[in-house]
């Protein structure tokens, strides 16, 4: 069944269409890749699911509940947005870690703000993760004393702490020194293991090859092509996808 | 007259001013916010009010600004507040005759409260401007982080911004505290007995030019005890990077 149905989203700023009628579905437990050069509406339909943006047209189902419908006209209520929101988490390419709280505290200000359990389970819940993503030993450190790929590592613990049905991840290596991408890519590689849902906008191809279940290749705000990273890296079926694979072979 | 005595009587100006001073902080800062909210608001009409306030009132100079609310209720609407202020607390109130602080300030109750409001007003206005630099230099990203975790609005400001925003204008707020103290100067213009007045009485009848550049060391000391505490300020937020 799937958990995540996406139909025919359109978003246009001002008179630049980014996303011109974008379909797919996710199944619970997959990965999804999206791929594509900069421009290509990736971060904006990522944006949309996370409700940061909001498409002009389309739906967004999750577990078979419509969360978002483009041609409804009535206003959205800040609760509801903030109860859709949930169903995503959302890594940030910039990480966004919140500066003047330690590690354990980024991860569990929404928790106990938003009341998810009693503050010692949500604690407890905290160093599991940070255990998780291998950073027990820095929970009462600051950010600023981090290194950005610990930061990201943070920032994925800190989305999992509010258990999203689907994690997105937006661009998560692209502000990382090249030797710290692999412990963040690590630790997403840990989580698709255990079978995590999750759509990951990368530009890391040998990466989303290896982990994901299904690739999306964006162009030019429409899907160019989809399927297993068997046909979308080993037999590309257009040009612009070769050309655009080629790019990073090089 | 001692050294003591002049000491004494220049004190007394300096409580007043101190006393100018206080008031203005602790209106000025909290009202700052609602005009920096309002000059940020996506409703226009709500935006142009508040910028429109702001420059005339940052336009105009502070003692213009003193005359008009000590004098236009009164010129203006044949309602001289300030005035009425005096008389009744020369009615109900046992004024001492000492030249002491008490004196000064119920003597000069109706144009304090001018004071008051006018030095509120225009402060406010100056920190409604460094509280929305603040507030626009957060980055975007650190609201979205926050409500892709599913707080509220109001939680975003409160537990993640507003602390990031107080780091940023601690130095910009300390300049214009400093200032302050320096401005109360300002209110002699109606006869408020503040520090430099107080220095001009004693030259207009003792014929003392001296304690009027004695006054300096007032102002030096007690910016020397802010800037001490204001640093003190900034070394306590200094425990995060953003």
């Amino acid at each position: 069944m799937a958990v995540l149905e996406v139909k025919n989203i359109c978003k246009a700023f001002g008179k630049t269409e980014v996303l011109k009628g974008i379909d797919f579905s996710l199944e619970k437990g997959q990965v999804l890749s999206i791929i594509g050069s900069s421009g290509s509406g990736k971060t904006t339909l990522l944006r949309c699911l996370n409700s940061l943006e909001f498409a002009d047209k389309g739906t967004i189902t999750v577990n078979d509940t419509v969360i978002f419908d483009g041609s409804r006209t009535t206003k959205r209520s800040d609760a509801e947005l903030r109860e859709r929101r949930l169903h995503f988490g959302l890594v940030f390419q910039s990480f966004n870690l919140f500066p003047q709280y330690t590690v354990l505290e980024n991860i569990t200000l929404a928790p106990n703000l938003l009341k998810k359990d009693t503050p010692e389970n949500n604690k407890e819940k905290a160093l599991k993760l940070l255990d998780e993503v291998g950073l027990s030993e820095k929970a009462n450190n600051y950010p600023c004393e981090l290194s950005g790929g610990q930061q990201q590592r943070v920032a994925i613990a800190r989305a999992l702490a509010m258990d999203p049905e689907i994690l997105c991840f937006d661009e998560p290596t692209s502000a990382l020194d090249p030797e710290l991408t692999g412990e963040v890519l690590k630790v997403i590689r840990s989580l698709a293991d255990g079978h995590m849902t999750m759509i990951v906008v990368t530009h890391e191809m040998g990466f989303a090859k290896d982990v994901s279940d299904t690739v999306i290749f964006m162009d030019d705000g429409v899907i160019a092509e989809q399927g297993t990273p068997d046909e979308v890296f080993g037999n590309p079926r257009t040009e612009r996808l070769k050309a655009f694979l080629a790019s990073y072979s090089k | 007259m001692t050294f003591a005595e002049i000491t004494l009587f220049l004190a007394n100006g300096f409580v007043v001013s101190l006393l100018i001073f206080a008031v203005t902080l602790l209106c000025a800062v909290p009202l700052g916010l609602p005009i920096a909210f309002c000059s940020m608001s996506r409703f226009r009409p709500v935006k142009y009010v508040a910028k429109t306030i702001v420059w005339i009132i940052r336009g105009v100079p502070l003692m213009l600004q003193i005359f008009i609310i000590y004098y236009v209720p009164g010129l203006l609407f044949g309602n001289p507040i300030f005035a009425q202020i005096d008389r009744y607390i020369l009615r109900n109130f046992d004024i001492p005759n000492d030249g002491g602080v008490l004196q000064l300030l119920l003597t000069n109750a109706g144009g304090l409260v001018a004071v008051f409001i006018a030095f509120a007003l225009n402060y406010a206005c100056y920190f409604s401007e460094i509280y929305r630099g603040g507030i626009e230099s957060i980055s975007k990203g650190q609201y979205e982080a926050g409500y892709v975790l599913g707080m509220s609005k109001s939680q975003v400001f409160k537990k993640i911004v507003l602390k990031q925003v107080i780091k940023r204008i601690v130095p910009p707020m300390s300049n214009e505290i400093i200032t302050l103290i320096k401005d109360t100067a300002l209110a002699n213009c109606i006869m408020i007995p503040e520090i430099i007045k107080q220095a001009k009485e004693l030259a207009a009848t003792k014929a003392l030019i001296w304690p009027l550049f004695y006054t300096g060391v007032f102002y030096l000391l007690f910016v020397g005890l802010l800037t001490i505490l204001l640093g003190r300020l900034e070394k306590k937020l200094s425990y995060f990077k953003d």
